[in-house]
């Protein structure tokens, strides 16, 4: 049958195609706004290849799983990851290295914030929260859910699910912030930049939702970079990126992340996030 | 029911005894109302069961920005539009191709029990967590993809060419000369008779594959549904109601863009334009078998510690805790859902019916009707249920109306061919009772085989809609893919797809009768 020789030789030639050099290939999820990806950070593409002299690619992904995977696969050799999902990926990948975290990052935080039916106000005391309907951010996320789940339960001394009603996950700060403002969960946790944004442009009802409860600093996003670089692109390589990272000053990259510059950062600042994790369950 | 309601109004006779009145009425009552009110009863059940709390809300300001949205759509928010588009045609196009490839053969075999069961059971995993498997295993390959679309596919295609196979006349078979070799004898005494319908099916289950190369975008595959799931996750619903239209009118104009003879020019492109192949890495497949689906504490363990006392009571106290808090929570919550969406699909299908039918309505309102039905099946579900979240609160209701909707869209664009072809008398006018009388009853047969079939389907779609804190089976699987935990994640998975291996073996039980025309999604 001729048509099935075609599609044999179609499907087969899927197998054929090999894509073999010696690009160097990142990933990157901004917190906020993820319109434009590639647009965005093939810009960024272009100076990291500057600075290295090596071919440099970014493959956008849709999720943090998805980029400690493709980390793991070594389909990325660089990620911008968020600070659970760098634990995860380094975990994953023994040797790998964070070289690299957001001026903000080292001292992130998460907002708990309520919708104006449930009359709770701004306070430095934690909120009594039981019996409220609450939603999370994205399930991975570490400032939408890994510190705020602990923040509680820390606080309130109990599982999150015994003090809370009904428990969502968003997928998104942005969609946690549209719901309690629509109520259609009572209170929520997000993170605070994209809270602050959000207000600044005016995309927010402040009437509606306000922010109730600021949590304590956390180190958040930051640069990890796979293991065996030096020995793929060159001695020095590692350095030579660090370097490239920490000198990034133009605005425009920079707003893709969006961070004001980057600073030294080393696995071990991320202790505190993998206890937290652990002590959630969330890693084993 | 109109129909039924007659029947017993002229049947019943009030000077019988009770419980001979009784005996009477049940032996009226018909095989369909039987299932039909077994149905009811078994949907009234799990919604007394089911979470459908309302909770009063302030959903104008959003709804408002959606609105707005879709009656300003900016089409250039989207970069890589066109290759998006093209993307999602050729992960459609290759996917089908692989199924056919793969399913034809499985077609052959398919009587064989355990043929139907792994089907059956490679059907039920979503193509979202095949792809979520794969993406292990190949990385953020097209492979992933085509592969994701491709298999359970090939599953789907077995089961309805053998259903269509099965009604096949014989009499060219026993009429073929003495000699003939078996592949011809098959080719042209049985499958020749049923051409055409394969062929339609063919062309329906592309319609299918372009949604679900769409919803693989979701989860990273460079399809229309990668920008789509962001816009709308973000809030930036003019970029995302562009998408939407553009997905929309792709779904609603296949038949002027696929006409077969096309197919060997788009094949080629297809293949030709694929993103890059990164390199297979069999070590990828290696880790995956051999560290990645295995419990946590025999990762890295040598196969002789396997055995020990200690690691045995370990893997069993993780399968149990597994078991308690993950599967049967989530098996009770996505049998409730599936339930109530089955029975509110029935109810949506049958009110829409009328409405699509010839047989009904005058030729400008079917039309306008047809625009609602490719509206309704072509939107995601879970876009569907965020709108009536936003209305409804985030219980289980807006899931439901989402499902029952998406499904009864698809169910009136399949059942509104059959129901257009009923033969009615001279006398037919249209009227609700005539259509009541004649048109329903020959119709409900099949209505409820697919209505059944889609019982399967609706299941395995409650998965995507975990995401809006229903806790179900889909629920867990993802988080356990989010928290790196593929051996939980692949444990639920096998629960999920035992659990539809089971169903499906139930709806076949119930829906005996006929068998024929089987076209589901």
């Amino acid at each position: 049958m001729k048509l099935t020789g075609l599609l044999l030789a179609g499907v087969l030639s899927l197998f054929s195609t090999v894509a073999l050099s010696e690009t160097f290939t990142f990933t990157a999820i901004p917190d906020e706004d993820e319109s434009q990806l590639r647009t965005r950070f093939d810009k960024v593409a272009v100076y990291l290849s500057e600075q290295l002299d090596v071919e440099v690619k970014y493959v956008p992904v849709k999720s943090y799983s998805a980029a400690v995977t493709a980390f793991r696969n070594n389909q990325v050799q660089l990620a911008w990851f968020g600070g659970l999902s760098g634990v995860q990926a380094r975990r994953l990948v023994p040797g790998s290295e964070a070289i690299a975290q957001g001026f903000e990052d080292q001292f992130f935080k998460s907002y708990i914030i309520a919708h104006h039916s449930t009359e709770l106000a701004a306070s430095d005391r934690f909120p009594v929260l039981k019996g409220y309907t609450f939603t999370f951010g994205s399930k991975d996320s570490t400032s939408g859910r890994l510190m705020p789940q602990y923040f509680i339960e820390d606080n309130l001394g109990k599982p999150v699910e015994e003090t809370f009603k009904r428990i969502g996950f968003s997928g998104d700060h942005s969609r946690t912030i549209s719901q309690v403002e629509a109520g259609v969960y009572q209170v929520g946790a997000v993170n605070y930049k994209v809270w602050d944004t959000a207000v600044e442009k005016g995309e927010v009802d402040t009437t509606k939702v306000s922010v109730i409860w600021q949590s304590p600093t956390y180190p958040d996003y930051q640069w990890t970079v796979h293991s065996g670089v030096d020995t793929v692109y060159g001695t020095g390589f590692k350095e030579k990126l660090t370097r490239a990272l920490l000198n990034m000053k133009d605005k425009n990259l920079l707003d893709s992340f969006p961070r004001e510059s980057f600073v030294p950062a080393q696995n071990s600042d991320y202790d505190p996030i993998e206890r937290v994790a652990k002590a959630i369950g969330m890693l084993d | 029911m109109l129909w039924q309601m007659k029947y017993l109004v002229v049947r019943i006779n009030p000077d019988k005894m009770a419980q001979a009145f009784a005996i009477r009425v049940f032996l009226f009552i018909g095989h369909w109302q039987k299932l039909t009110l077994g149905l009811f009863a078994l949907v009234l059940m799990c919604w007394y069961f089911a979470d459908t709390e309302v909770i009063a809300l302030e959903p104008w300001a959003e709804l408002g920005r959606m609105f707005t949205g879709f009656i300003t759509p900016d089409f250039n928010a989207t970069e890589y539009l066109l290759d998006a588009l093209w993307q999602t045609i050729s992960f459609a196009l290759l996917g089908i191709c692989l199924g056919l490839l793969l399913g034809f053969p499985l077609t052959l075999v398919y009587q064989h029990p355990w043929v139907a069961a792994m089907c059956a059971f490679i059907r039920a995993i979503h193509e979202i967590f095949w792809a979520l498997i794969f993406l292990q295993i190949f990385g953020l390959s097209p492979l992933t993809g085509i592969l994701a679309i491709g298999l359970p596919y090939a599953a789907t295609f077995a089961r309805v060419f053998a259903d269509i196979l099965q009604q096949s006349p014989i009499h060219t078979l026993l009429g073929l000369p003495h000699g003939t070799d078996k592949l011809s004898a098959l080719l042209y005494g049985r499958w020749m008779h049923v051409y055409p319908q394969i062929v339609a099916y063919i062309r329906y289950r592309f319609e299918c594959a372009l949604r679900s190369s769409a919803v693989l975008g979701f989860i990273g595959m460079p399809t229309l549904g990668f920008y789509l799931e962001s816009a709308f996750r973000q809030g930036h619903y003019q970029q995302g109601g562009a998408l939407l239209i553009l997905f929309i009118t792709l779904i609603g104009t296949i038949r002027f863009w696929a006409k077969p003879v096309m197919l060997w020019v788009y094949l080629p492109l297809a293949v030709y334009f694929l993103p890059d192949l990164p390199v297979l890495q069999p070590q990828l497949i290696w880790r995956f078998v051999s560290i990645d689906i295995l419990p946590p504490m025999l990762q890295g363990q040598s196969l002789a510690t396997w055995f020990a006392v200690d690691t045995i009571k370990d893997v069993f106290e993780w399968a149990l805790e597994l078991i308690s808090e993950q599967v049967l929570p989530g098996i009770v919550a996505t049998l409730v859902l599936a339930c109530c969406a089955l029975g509110l699909t029935h109810v949506f299908t049958l009110l829409m019916l009328p409405l699509n039918t010839r047989l009904m309505m005058p030729k400008w309102v079917t039309i306008l009707m047809r625009a609602v039905n490719l509206i309704l099946r072509s939107l995601p579900e879970y876009l569907l249920a965020f709108v009536f979240m936003l209305l409804l609160g985030p219980s289980m209701l807006p899931a439901i109306i989402a499902l029952a909707l998406h499904n009864s869209g698809l169910m009136v664009f399949l059942m509104v061919r059959q129901s257009d072809e009923v033969a009615v008398p001279l006398t037919y006018r249209r009227r609700i009772d005539d259509y009541c009388f004649t048109v329903l009853p020959t119709i409900y047969p099949n209505f409820m085989a697919l209505l059944f079939y889609r019982f399967e389907v609706i299941i395995r779609e409650t998965a995507i809609l975990g995401m809006l804190g229903v806790m179900t089976l889909g629920f867990y699987v993802d988080s356990n893919f989010a928290e790196i935990r593929f051996s939980g994640a692949l444990l639920l998975l096998l629960f999920t797809a035992g659990l539809n291996v089971l169903v499906d073996y139930l709806a076949r039980k119930l829906i005996q009768v006929p068998r024929n025309r089987l076209q589901a999604c």
